[in-house]
């Protein structure tokens, strides 16, 4: 045996060996019950998924989003605002604790968030889009309240007068909202007409003369609750302008952050705050989820000491007094102030919240308010079914595309044909290592499974290249060894020009693509590049060892 | 030792004539689709025109019939739905919302004089895919609808990711025509880049006879294709320029080119045989999500193989036929 071909020998095995090393952690991670792994043994769980391969959200599921930055002024979005958003996206994300998120910008004005593993959209789409503005208001008194109720319905009654002349319009907008099967839309047309509540004169009397009012189910030692059906139009009503106009300056009329459930209705709350802002969240230093003594999900939060001075003047001075805890302007809960707080304070969540509620609320409270606001584009969710009906079909369709292939080369140029199947083989190892190279961790998508069987195709072309020269120099008869040597010299160059090609538009692909895209750019460009080397390095010295023979199977 | 071709003499220059015919109509057909395109009237997927897809599964079977009355109430009827088959899909479809529904939520605008009119503006994205939830779950109460996933775009995402697509198919097609101008000479990438184009435009107009979905996968796929289906011009010209050097007279440039074309052909043929069998391989066993994708790879394999005999070489010959001077 000759030195070079030694040398060959040894750097095949050795390029062999590490692919399989690299690849063994892949094989162990996937083979196995991972949640299982995870449970029992979390250390090697992590230390094996950070080694296999990893797959694409469209494999492994989870939520991919599209976010728009935008300029609440309307303006252009510097750079700075870009990523400080990002910043902001990635620490709430960080602290609810989605492993291995990606949250990328794209373009100047776009964000993108990949959560793999992670399918519950809602959560998903809170973390992004809340602010999460915590803020301390007074409640107004009853009496307050009254006052301020009677003379939004006396604007009312002169506003719906008006109206009723011009009643053919909102019936027929009714309709319309009720063709389209909305709730709203539903119940308004009922509301305006006025018989929601079927019943005696006197009532319709005191509906036609308190059309506010009467909306209202009943008060609550401090607020209001109303119906879920009456609520829609609660809101209408308050945004109206002549409404607006009526409310006194100082006053906050505002709802709460979800629905109570009082047997099997559902009621919203409706606050008239202070609108003087007593504190604000930016003191808090630490909050965290927890239970109540009735076992009520609450954020307990901590302040520094500005903050502690500040919550203690406003807490002595109105004990006795609700507090209402207002989260994005909407009240999350008006405990009542039982005695002087200082440093560390206690949110009870309203509603029907859950310990889940209560931990996103405090995630949010920990990342603070976005610098800017933001857009969902675009929000895909693959869940467990579909994400597992790909990997089956991917590897499927890997597996019988690489066994044709296989079997027609060998048929078709026999012996060298094996080598070229040989080299095949040893190209998707090298492929699939090369992605998991630390470094490197290129993300397997479905797309990216098509670009592997497709490098199957297109990579045995090098070898029928060569094959085909070495053939037609053999048919002008020339002898096996100067055949072989004059058709790979002659073959050479056709290769790598023809594969330059293909590379040019995979690495065009990688740039204008996006995601599974770009998957796709990775694996076709990767293979091929390798195809180049298997074929050159590989097949080419196989046929450089055949030389000695007086025929070639080929 | 196994031949499919063995010393054959097909005179694929002498059929130009009609080659430029099928391939003239196979442009103006690709073009017509390009131009559908920026009109919005092709059949684009929801990546281009926003929209919503959801995959979810029901508790008791249902019919695609039944499930398509329940979208008939929100004035959806003409939605595509599918049944989805595979392990993990029972009862399972695939619904796909294109665009956005006009008039589907309300919103109420009072004027300064207190008039109050609910407007119902269009919903998109997201509310497009709570909108099919919720409208399947109100239809089917004692049975219940849930989700696998979802994709919901909002259409304004479409105009970026078009813009990014041509970007794409420009620049490719500028890089092919850099490369095969500096590899060659300017003749030789005048018509790879042709040869080239007419391919991608030649799937588009059979994917936009057929009315196949255009998605961002068949993009994908179209510059694929026109990578590989240059890879075959390259391996031709290569042939040619090889052959040239024995190159005398005019009156043997077409003989030349046709000798080329042959001498090459069994190696085309077995690598698009080897590229069709995992393409076919992919079309099959691919899935959903693969098979536009795959399909337009297909069409792509035999236009490109027929592109680098009849389209790239003919144009060699008439530009060789044009020019005042002979060339080499």
């Amino acid at each position: 045996m000759r030195r070079g071909q030694l040398t060959w020998i040894v750097v095949i095995t050795a390029a062999i060996l590490v692919s399989i090393v690299l690849l063994y952690p892949t094989v162990e991670f996937y083979s196995q019950d991972r949640e299982l792994l995870k449970e029992n043994d979390p250390k090697n769980y992590y230390s094996l998924k950070d080694k296999a391969l990893r797959l694409g959200l469209d494999l492994q599921g989870g939520v991919h989003m599209v976010l728009q930055v935008k300029d609440p002024k309307g303006g252009g979005i510097g750079g700075d605002v870009q990523d400080q958003v990002l910043e902001k996206i990635r620490i709430r994300v960080d602290k609810f604790g989605i492993t291995e998120p990606e949250i990328v910008k794209s373009g100047i004005d776009q964000i993108v968030v990949d959560l793999p593993g992670f399918a519950d959209i809602k959560a998903a789409k809170e973390l992004i889009g809340n602010t999460a503005q915590l803020r301390f208001h007074l409640l107004r008194s009853a009496d307050e309240c009254q006052a301020t109720m009677e003379s939004i319905d006396s604007v009312l009654v002169m506003a719906l007068a008006d109206k009723a002349g011009d009643a053919t319009t909102a019936k027929t907008t009714g309709k319309e909202a009720d063709t389209s099967g909305q709730d709203v839309g539903d119940i308004f047309g009922k509301d305006v007409a006025g018989d929601s509540v079927p019943g005696s004169l006197e009532e319709e009397d005191f509906e036609k003369a308190h059309p506010f009012s009467a909306l209202l189910d009943r008060w609550i030692g401090g607020w209001w609750e109303i119906t879920m059906e009456n609520y829609a139009v609660v809101r209408q009503y308050l945004e109206k302008d002549e409404v607006k106009a009526v409310i006194p300056p100082n006053y906050l009329v505002t709802f709460g952050t979800r629905p109570v459930k009082r047997g099997d209705r559902q009621f919203q709350s409706l606050y008239f705050l202070n609108s003087n802002i007593e504190m604000t969240g930016e003191p808090i230093i630490s909050v965290k989820e927890s239970f109540d003594q009735f076992r009520r999900p609450v954020v307990n939060f901590e302040l520094d000491s500005d903050g502690a001075r500040t919550f203690s003047r406003v807490t002595g001075q109105h004990i006795d007094e609700a507090l209402a805890i207002v989260i994005d302007g909407l009240v999350e809960s008006a405990p009542n102030i039982e005695s002087r707080i200082n440093k560390r304070g206690q949110i009870t969540m309203g509603g029907d919240a859950t310990i889940s509620d209560a931990y996103l609320l405090s995630v949010l409270l920990k990342a603070g308010a976005l610098p800017a606001d933001v857009q969902l584009l675009q929000s895909t969710v693959v869940g467990p079914a579909l994400g597992q009906d790909s990997i089956n079909r991917g590897k499927l369709a890997s597996v019988i595309g690489l066994l044709l292939v296989v079997i027609f080369m060998g048929v078709y140029y026999r012996v060298s044909g094996l080598i070229a199947d040989g080299a095949l083989i040893l190209n998707v190892l090298f492929l699939l290592a090369f992605m998991v190279i630390p470094g490197v961790n290129a993300t397997l998508t479905m797309p990216g499974i098509a670009g592997i069987v497709l490098t199957v195709g297109m990579a045995v072309d090098s070898n029928v290249l060569m094959f085909e020269r070495i053939r037609e120099e053999m048919r002008t008869g020339k002898t096996i060894r100067a055949s072989i040597d004059a058709g790979y010299d002659r073959a050479l160059l056709t290769i790598i020009d023809s594969h330059v090609t293909t590379l040019i538009t995979a690495f065009i692909l990688f740039i204008f693509g996006s995601g599974p895209i770009r998957g796709f750019a990775v694996t076709l460009s990767m293979g091929v590049f390798l195809s180049l080397f298997t074929a050159l390095f590989i097949t080419k010295a196989i046929l450089d060892m055949r030389k000695k023979y007086k025929s070639l199977s080929i | 030792m196994m031949q499919i071709f063995t010393k054959t003499n097909i005179d694929f220059i002498g059929k130009r004539k009609y080659a430029f015919l099928f391939s003239g109509i196979m442009v103006v057909l690709g073009v017509a689709a390009f131009m559908m395109i920026l009109l919005g009237k092709a059949n684009l997927g929801i990546d281009f025109t926003g929209g919503a897809e959801i995959i979810g599964s029901f508790e008791k079977p249902v019919s695609v019939d039944q499930v398509r009355d329940a979208l008939s109430e929100i004035g959806q009827g003409e939605a595509k739905i599918q049944a989805l088959r595979g392990e993990g899909f029972v009862n399972s479809f695939i619904i796909k919302l294109k665009g956005s529904i006009e008039n589907a939520l309300p919103e109420t605008t009072w004027t300064a004089d207190g008039e109050m009119t609910i407007n119902m503006v269009a919903a998109e994205g997201d509310q497009l895919g709570d909108l099919l939830k919720t409208a399947i779950s109100k239809h089917f109460p004692d049975n219940k609808f849930t989700l696998d996933s979802t994709n919901n775009i909002s259409s304004k995402v479409g105009e970026k990711l078009t813009a990014n697509a041509i970007k794409a198919v420009i620049f490719a097609l500028l890089g092919i025509l850099i490369y095969i101008w500096i590899r060659f000479d300017f003749r030789f990438g005048v018509a790879a880049t042709a040869a080239t184009f007419h391919d991608v435009l030649a799937v588009l107009g059979i994917y936009f006879i057929l009315n196949r979905e255009l998605s961002l996968l068949v993009i994908t796929a179209l510059l694929t294709l026109a990578g590989y289906s240059l890879t075959d011009t390259v391996v031709v010209f290569d042939r040619i320029r090889e052959n040239l050097k024995n190159f005398r007279k005019r009156s043997d440039f077409a003989s030349t080119i046709n000798l080329s074309i042959n001498s090459v052909l069994s190696r085309t043929a077995i690598t698009s045989f080897t590229v069709l069998i995992v393409v076919l391989t992919l079309l099959f066993f691919g899935g959903k999500v693969l098979f536009d994708f795959a399909l337009a790879l297909t069409i792509g394999i035999f236009i490109g193989t027929y592109s680098s005999w009849f389209v790239a070489s003919p144009i060699l010959v008439e530009w060789e036929n044009r020019s005042p001077k002979r060339v080499k």
